[in-house]
């Protein structure tokens, strides 16, 4: 007589991946072990990498933080620091990432096409512009996609909080869309189960073994697509604990400041630490058209704890070396002070950071001209940028993909991964 | 309803197209002061007659960093600056000899907003000759930007904030430090009773994101640095002092206590002027209709009766003490809409002369703007 306690007959996890297997090569959304062909799963387990997304909402500015123009009129107040790293200063208001500088790949050339919100936060998340009008993947997607860890139980793309935008898995499919979870980290409601674990094993074991036979009677796309979410909620309640990380918390907001942005940095070590592939979250605010400078200054109290202390465990934890950071936004701000004394929405020359993820830190990449209205030294687009993030997560840049019998890229044309920071 | 300010109109428009114009200060009845985001301090002499407009007399040479803050000493001996520098320098307001120079008053960006794909050429500098001076003495206290700054009415002792949150009472004469204490937030703006018991702070830690703001309203014994009272709690449920607090004042008779809001730029009626009780802190009432966008200064005139304010609106606003009514508004709206660019230019602070005749306001649009509150020609 079969029984659901019969250990000898079927793990739960062999269980569901037998499940899958059923399902008419339908690939469940956003869940590791779920989703890949032995090929993929190979490659990931190869790369083994990881991405944390810092996305600083609104347009964080350069010359405020890390590209800064000390006795130039497009100064402003903040004052520059030295960092560990000779030639390398910060802004005043970053000191513990300043620590940190021998970790930093900062990037002080960036020029970028899209300089409003939606079409810079798309742009910044693709490498596409959103004027394409075509489906292309968010980062996060594609990392999901190719680094994921076959056998985690976690979704392989979190999203904590939706500040900086959802810009969704286009053309890889839904199975790559954004797992999004509050920011504090809890998640949605259907997460939580309403009976005790084992019962909820059990629970859905019958279930799965029940519509595996009514699904070899009726294979199809709606049938299997709603044993998928089936599937995505039962393993989302046996993982729920590592995205719960209340605990911990008390401990470590003295190090990462007690903010939301500090928790959800923590909750992304933690997330990474437990398997997660990508995870983005968003500290917002940035958006200095007025009084750009107390707000800034505000923002930067907040991102130094939380960021700095984010790369130190990483790095405690052996994790660095497989983890890449980016620090990122939709653009830069504007060199020139508006009457509002704030700094408008600029692309032609701003800054981004990476560090980690082999990654090579301690250094600047490019430069921007004396007062930062125009690039002066190596010019890095969206691709290039992008070409350089994937490269280093072992992620093939010019991967191609099929929309229909479309061909698309994962980077475009001409895009080439900066060499220099890869170590 | 009584209008005593319905003859005010706009007597000068001083151009100064070099920063953003921050703060401003009479000297007596007949000389302004003005501050800009550079650390420029410029000294104008006012004409008797509204004829010609007068070119800056003086230039003070000293900040670092942008002024925040202007106050002038009682009988305009001196006048008194607050930067981001971390200093609040003291400089000789009566003296008009020093050395030489030359101020480009337009050397000033052309502002850039979001669709500028190219900086315009600058225009023709515009150069004035002034009298330089340097400060007499500095204080050199605080560890942060400084942002609240207030003189006691017998001119004795200064107060002063800054955001590191701390608050400091000094001898004024002497620069020595009497006491400091610890605030909760930054320290937005202050100022010490007439009585020269109560020191009040309004603090905020900015954020632009709604329910993340950290903002307090709190009274202080002057001699130990003890709460008096928090003035805070009463405002949480109505979220209203979540775009900030950019003044907070007593009035030179110690009736009234004032403050306002709009530190954060928001849309609609954000800029809200509340009274208080000078004692505990409670509520009297509100004073409406609110500035729209942000009310960003306020200034009790000599007559003890009424209150003026002005915003990101650009409106400057006089209300009667007695029943909150709004008695007048002076508008400073730009016509040209190419000139104010994609986001209104503020009114950043207001001042009003000694003998309550001249009200003068700092304009980011590159100007400093100075009204009379009488009909001269009677």
């Amino acid at each position: 007589m079969f029984s659901f306690h019969d250990k000898n007959h079927l793990s739960r996890r062999s269980l569901m991946k037998g499940l899958l297997t059923t399902a008419s090569g339908l690939a469940v959304a956003n869940w590791g072990a779920l989703t890949h062909s032995q090929t993929i799963a190979a490659e990931a387990k190869r790369s083994g990498k990881r991405c944390i997304m810092l996305y600083m909402e609104g347009g964080v500015s350069q010359i405020d933080t890390f590209d800064m123009k000390p006795g130039r009129p497009t100064a402003g107040p903040f004052l520059p620091i030295q960092t560990k790293v000779n030639g390398i200063q910060v802004c005043e208001y970053l000191p513990k990432i300043a620590t940190h500088a021998d970790k930093l790949a900062i990037i002080r050339s960036m020029k970028t096409q899209s300089v409003d919100h939606g079409i810079g936060g798309y742009h910044m998340h693709t490498c596409y512009p959103s004027s394409q009008r075509f489906p292309h993947p968010e980062i996060g997607a594609m990392v999901a996609k190719y680094c994921e860890n076959p056998d985690s139980d976690l979704p392989s793309f979190v999203k904590i909080g939706s500040g900086s935008g959802l810009y969704g898995a286009g053309y890889l499919g839904p199975q790559f869309e954004p797992f999004v979870v509050a920011d504090d980290g809890k998640l949605p409601g259907f997460a939580n189960p309403s009976v005790v674990p084992d019962i909820q094993d059990r629970r859905g074991e019958l279930l799965n073994f029940m519509e595996q036979r009514f699904a070899e009677q009726r294979p199809g796309e709606p049938f299997a697509a709603h044993r998928t979410s089936e599937l995505r909620t039962l393993r989302l309640m046996k993982a729920r604990k590592t995205f719960d990380v209340s605990a911990e918390w008390e401990k470590a907001k003295s190090r990462y400041g007690d903010s939301s942005f500090g928790r959800a940095c923590f909750t992304a070590f933690k997330l990474v630490e437990a398997g997660v592939s990508f995870v983005e979250t968003s500290h917002q605010g940035y958006d200095g058209h007025n009084d750009n400078f107390p707000v800034h200054k505000a923002n930067l109290q907040v991102l130094d704890p939380a960021w700095a202390s984010l790369l130190q465990d990483l790095q405690d934890r052996g994790l660095l070396k497989d983890t890449l950071v980016v620090w990122t936004s939709e653009f830069g701000r504007t060199p020139a002070i508006n009457f509002q004394a704030g700094r408008d929405h600029f692309g032609r020359a701003w800054t981004i950071v990476l560090a980690g993820g082999g990654i090579k830190g301690g250094q600047h990449y490019g430069a921007s001209n004396r007062d930062g209205f125009e690039v002066q030294d190596n010019p890095v687009n969206e691709g290039d940028l992008f070409a350089t993030m994937y490269k280093t997560l072992g992620i093939n840049h010019r991967a191609k993909h099929f929309l229909g019998s479309r061909p698309i890229w994962a980077t475009p044309d001409g895009a080439k991964p900066i060499q220099e920071l890869l170590g | 309803m009584a209008n005593p300010f319905s003859d005010a109109k706009i007597l000068y428009t001083l151009p100064w197209n070099s920063d953003v114009v921050f703060a401003v200060a009479f000297i007596g009845n007949d000389k302004v002061a003005a501050a800009n985001r550079r650390g420029d301090i410029l000294i104008w002499n006012l004409p008797a007659t509204g004829d010609k407009t007068p070119d800056p007399a003086q230039r003070l040479i000293g900040h670092t960093g942008p002024v925040n803050r202007l106050l002038v000493s009682p009988g305009g001996k001196t006048l008194i600056s607050a930067s981001n520098d971390r200093t609040v320098k003291f400089w000789d307001a009566l003296k008009s000899e020093g050395n030489p120079g030359t101020i480009v008053m337009n050397d000033g960006y052309v502002r850039a907003g979001v669709s500028v794909a190219k900086l315009p050429d600058p225009p023709p500098p515009i150069t004035v000759k002034v009298v330089e001076q340097k400060p007499i003495r500095e204080f050199t206290g605080h560890k942060e930007w400084i942002w609240g700054l207030a003189l006691s009415r017998d001119g004795k002792t200064l107060v002063s904030g800054d955001e590191a949150k701390q608050v400091i009472l000094s001898d004024a004469q002497t620069g020595a430090e009497q006491r400091r204490w610890k605030v909760k937030h930054w320290v937005r703006a202050l100022d010490i009773s007439p009585d020269g018991k109560l020191v009040v702070t309004a603090e905020q830690f900015p954020f632009i994101r709604d329910g993340d703001t950290d903002v307090g309203l709190h009274g202080w014994d002057a001699q130990t640095g003890e709460m008096k009272f928090d003035a805070t709690k009463q405002f949480e449920a109505s979220k209203v002092l979540n775009v900030g607090p950019t003044s907070f004042r007593f009035s030179d008779n110690g009736k009234y206590l004032a403050f306002c809001l709009g530190h954060i730029d928001r849309d609609g009626p954000a800029g809200k002027v509340f009274l208080l009780n000078p004692t505990t802190g409670e509520k009297v009432r509100e004073l409406t209709p609110s500035h729209v966008r942000g009310a960003t200064d306020l200034a009790f005139h000599p007559d003890g009766k009424h209150l003026f304010t002005c915003g990101r609106d650009r409106v400057v606003k006089a209300w009667q003490l007695s029943d909150g009514a709004q008695v007048h508004e002076i508008s400073l709206a730009i016509g040209d809409k190419k000139k104010q660019g994609p986001f209104t230019p503020t009114l950043h602070a207001i001042s009003i002369s000694p003998d309550g005749k001249l009200l003068a306001v700092a304009d980011s649009s590159g100007q400093v703007v100075v009204c009379t509150l009488e009909d001269r020609k009677k």
